[in-house]
């Protein structure tokens, strides 16, 4: 009885069974669009076997850095799951796309649509839904094969970038989110690759946001306009602002300490507007002009003046977003739904006219809470 | 098999093993004897039970010169110089003819004189050590206390090495630990029975309990289960341990083992009952719990801080050495994508050139670790040095460099290793590495699954055990919050005020509340 019962548990077993060193570990993926209309998958695949790295022995310590430790292979299908069960073809080990970290989407894709590639990696179980998702202005490929010199894959490094905050970091998760949510519209970091000179490799930086509608691209932010972007998502975590106070000719750079963004929606009467207020915290880091800071009167006249900046930012993102390409990638849908479900379901079908109709107040409060270590700038003794 | 003619198929036949069986029927019904006033008969009766004994002595001299005596003792189990001195001495002076035994016993200097009226008392009495004085016109004897055989000193036991704390433990003599335990708890309520077993070593064993403490069912059920016991000889606590415990085919021990005066005494204060066996140091404790075997005597030496600390660094380690190798395995051969991505990549670069699967690999390093272990455990001290210097080329980087098996997978086995000998007990750290094993070719099967159902299966196992009806796996389940003083954490002194609940229910109160010390304590009005 007793074997009855083990050798039914070892017969089933073993089947889902693979070594590490059977597979191939992909830590990147990348989707094309080629000039025939299908869909070119491209992985990244990282070389673990020590005879393809430059170390002899078989044991192997530090990942370092130098390029030939990882090699790009590319499929081709007319879908997503098409494209992938022939990558197998392309590779002797056994795909594994379980430490994916990116995803990358060429420009040309993304114009077409992402609906479709994200159908898949949202159904398959295998691919992770906190990888990081990029749209690249060059074919994903290319991306792929770049090896920058610092971290140990263009994989890393992209998925580093992002999480510095400095710009939009969205993974696939938020980005399937963002696409079946309410608006409808979402936004994905803008790659770039900064062409290698004969000193330096290339290597691939995030310069600016996609903005998608409807799961299409349907054009891109600068910066700037991210930051903007961000302080309406309550995602700004760090940045330094500089601002140039009134009548002074110099320069003052705070230094965000904490941010909260609220976005209060209000209809009345058929009137649609919303108030969004955002509260900071910052230091001051830098100042080259002539105040004196330990008055408390320059302080309370830089923190307008900050205040303002912030405006200006929001404004300049919220003008493109909302006037230019009519995307509600600041999600003001599911405020209006949460305040006003019943309403919003009775006008859901205009949302788009009224997102663009508008109405929306900036009230920004900035508070400085320290001026740093130095009161009076010790090498301009000329402050007032 | 049985029709070699080797020796095991020379048994005698039935007819002839009939004959034997009358033959010890015979002698029982000799040892029933009752001594005659005849002494040459009763010595011709000992000396037909003592043949071909060359140890046993049989001393014939005159008791004041004119009385017949014989005086019968083992050979190096006795103090013959005590015996010539307080015994044989005095009976060389003048006694009238008609003198009883009564009056010799006067004489004899000796403070443990017992008579013995039949064959089967002196026997015991000269096995024990003691020489039987036979006499003429007597049909009794006298047994003289002075039994004396080479014994160990009293020394720290090696296995059981504290850093603070009493440096003394038990040896082979049953009187010099029932000695040690009585020496510590100095109340007429402990209480030591003593009993004789086994058919041919007439092994001696006291039962000892703290009368009031221990729950008086538990000694009865304690003392029907020695009482039950048929057996030819016991060597050593382990026998009796395998014929009272109450699953025998679990892999954890049911009692526990010590050869520490102050572990058994903490026991017998907490009202548990201690098995000391002659001729072993170690002595059974009963009922233990699960939690029982992951304490060390040095928990309640340190300050409670630092006991709990270790404690809790125990229970962690001793889930590592349960299950440290089976969850590699089955992370690394099911679930790529839980590890994280850098430290996959360096693993994958490691096996790479590996020929086995993991399993295979982890059930390889594992069992050369058992193996080193076993072997320098049993090697003479000269020759351990030499297997540790083998072992340490075999599991580690030698094995690495000739590419058999990968740097993590040695790293996992050794941090393992170092985790079993974690465990106080070396009885719990062997049940663990056993059960080692099939969790890892369960990992290796099924993966976190096949991990998942073989943790499922030990802990049913554990929760459905009991130690003399005591449940394995209390305070936890069931659960006894105030026991849990002593699982959780190693409390205080002055909070550990109570018994725990499965041996002190009996008598629950240890100390009075309110010990708690402070600078203002003892003084008015504070």
């Amino acid at each position: 009885m007793v074997g009855l019962i083990a050798s039914a548990v070892l017969l089933s077993g073993c089947w889902d069974r693979m070594e590490v060193n059977d597979l191939a570990i992909l830590t990147a993926g990348g989707l094309d669009l080629t000039e025939d209309r299908k869909l070119e998958l491209s992985v990244k695949q990282y070389l673990v076997s020590p005879s393809s790295s430059d170390q002899s022995g078989s044991v192997s310590s530090d990942a370092g850095g130098g390029s030939g430790k990882s090699v790009v292979r590319s499929s081709r299908g007319l879908s997503m799951a098409d494209a992938a069960s022939h990558l197998q073809q392309v590779l002797s080990r056994k795909v594994f796309w379980g430490q994916d970290e990116v995803f990358v989407f060429g420009q040309q894709l993304a114009k077409e649509g992402l609906a479709e590639p994200l159908e898949f990696l949202t159904r398959h179980p295998i691919p992770r839904e906190r990888a990081n998702v990029f749209v690249s202005q060059s074919p994903a490929k290319e991306v792929l094969g770049l090896d920058p010199p610092i971290e140990r894959s263009v994989s890393h490094a992209l998925r580093k970038m992002a999480e510095n905050e400095t710009g939009l970091n969205i993974t696939l998760k938020e980005l399937a989110e963002m696409m079946a949510g309410r608006s409808r519209s979402a936004v994905i970091p803008w790659v770039e690759i900064k062409p290698g000179d004969g000193k330096q490799a290339a290597f691939a930086f995030i310069k600016g946001t996609a903005v998608l509608k409807n799961g299409k691209m349907i054009g891109r932010m600068n910066d700037a306009e991210t930051r903007g972007i961000m302080w309406l998502r309550n995602e700004v975590k760090k940045a330094t602002v500089t601002v140039s106070p009134g009548e002074s000719n110099g320069l003052v750079s705070l230094q965000l300490l904490r941010s909260r963004t609220d976005l209060i929606p209000h209809l009345k009467g058929g009137e649609w507007s919303l108030t969004v207020r955002i509260e900071t915290q910052d230091d001051i880091v830098e100042n080259t002009s002539e105040l004196d800071l330990s008055v408390p009167d320059h302080i309370s006249e830089l923190e307008r003046e900050l205040e303002d900046d912030i405006k200006r930012r929001i404004q300049m993102a919220l003008e493109r977003a909302q006037k230019e390409m009519k995307a509600d990638i600041f999600n003001f849908a599911d405020a209006f739904y949460r305040k006003y479900p019943k309403e919003w379901n009775r006008n859901k079908d205009r949302w788009d006219e009224i997102y663009s109709h508008l109405q929306v107040n900036v009230q920004a409060k900035v508070k400085v809470v320290r001026p740093g270590m130095t009161n009076r700038s010790i090498f301009k003794p000329a402050q007032r | 098999m049985g029709k070699s003619n080797g020796f095991w198929s020379r048994r005698p036949r039935s007819n002839q093993r009939e004959t034997e069986r009358f033959a010890h029927q015979e002698e029982n019904r000799q040892l029933d004897q009752v001594l005659s006033a005849n002494l040459a008969e009763n010595v011709q009766a000992l000396q037909r039970l003592y043949t071909r004994c060359s140890d046993v002595i049989f001393h014939e001299f005159c008791i004041g010169n004119r009385m017949e005596a014989v005086l019968v003792y083992i050979d190096g189990l006795a103090h013959i110089e005590e015996v010539d001195q307080h015994v044989l001495a005095p009976l060389q002076q003048d006694f009238p003819m008609d003198c009883t035994l009564a009056d010799i016993r006067g004489k004899i200097a000796v403070s443990s004189i017992k008579p013995v009226d039949t064959i089967a008392k002196v026997l015991e009495e000269i096995s024990g050590g003691n020489p039987v004085l036979l006499m003429e016109r007597e049909p009794h004897g006298l047994a003289i206390g002075l039994p004396k055989w080479e014994k160990r000193a009293i020394d720290e036991p090696s296995a059981e090495s504290v850093l603070r704390g009493p440096r003394e433990g038990f040896i082979e003599s049953l009187r010099t630990n029932t000695a040690l335990l009585r020496r510590k708890i100095r109340t007429p309520h402990l209480k030591i029975v003593t009993m004789s077993m086994g058919t041919y070593t007439s092994t001696q064993i006291a039962l000892a309990y703290l009368e009031g403490v221990a729950a008086p069912a538990l000694v009865e059920e304690m003392t029907n289960r020695l009482q039950r016991i048929e057996i030819d000889g016991i060597l050593e606590s382990v026998y009796i341990e395998e014929l009272i415990e109450d699953n025998p085919f679990s892999p954890f021990p049911q009692l526990l083992s010590t050869e520490r005066p102050d572990m058994a005494s903490a026991y017998l204060l907490e009202g548990h009952v201690v098995v000391l066996i002659d001729g072993t140091p170690s002595v059974l404790i009963a009922p233990i719990t699960f939690y029982s075997l992951l304490q060390s005597p040095e928990d309640y030496y340190e300050r409670f801080v630092v006991g709990t600390a270790i404690r809790w660094l125990r229970y962690f380690f001793f889930l590592i050495s349960l299950l440290g190798p089976s969850f590699y395995v089955a992370v690394i051969t099911y679930h790529q994508e839980m590890i994280p991505n850098a430290l996959l990549i360096t693993m994958a670069r490691s096996r790479d050139q590996i020929p086995f699967p993991a399993i295979i690999e982890a059930l390889l390093m594992e069992s050369m670790f058992e193996a080193l272990r076993e072997a320098g455990a049993r090697l003479p001290k000269q020759i351990g040095t030499a297997v540790s210097i083998v072992g340490a080329l075999v599991i580690g980087q030698a094995a690495i460099a000739a590419g058999i098996v990968s740097a993590p997978m040695v790293m996992v086995v050794a941090i393992t290793g170092v985790a079993s000998f974690m465990a106080p007990r070396f009885t719990v750290g062997i049940a663990i590495r056993l059960l080692r094993f099939p969790m890892m070719v369960l990992a290796g099967f099924l993966g976190l699954l096949g991990l998942i159902m073989g943790g499922i299966l030990i802990l049913n196992h554990l929760f459905k055990l009991r130690s003399f009806g005591a449940p394995y796996m209390a305070p936890l389940a069931p659960m006894q919050w105030r026991s849990l003083n002593d699982v959780l954490w190693r409390a205080p002194r002055w909070l550990m005020t109570k018994r725990p609940h499965m041996t002190g229910a009996w008598n629950p109160i240890r100390q009075p509340r309110g010990q708690r010390p402070g600078p203002h304590k003892g003084e008015t009005g504070d």
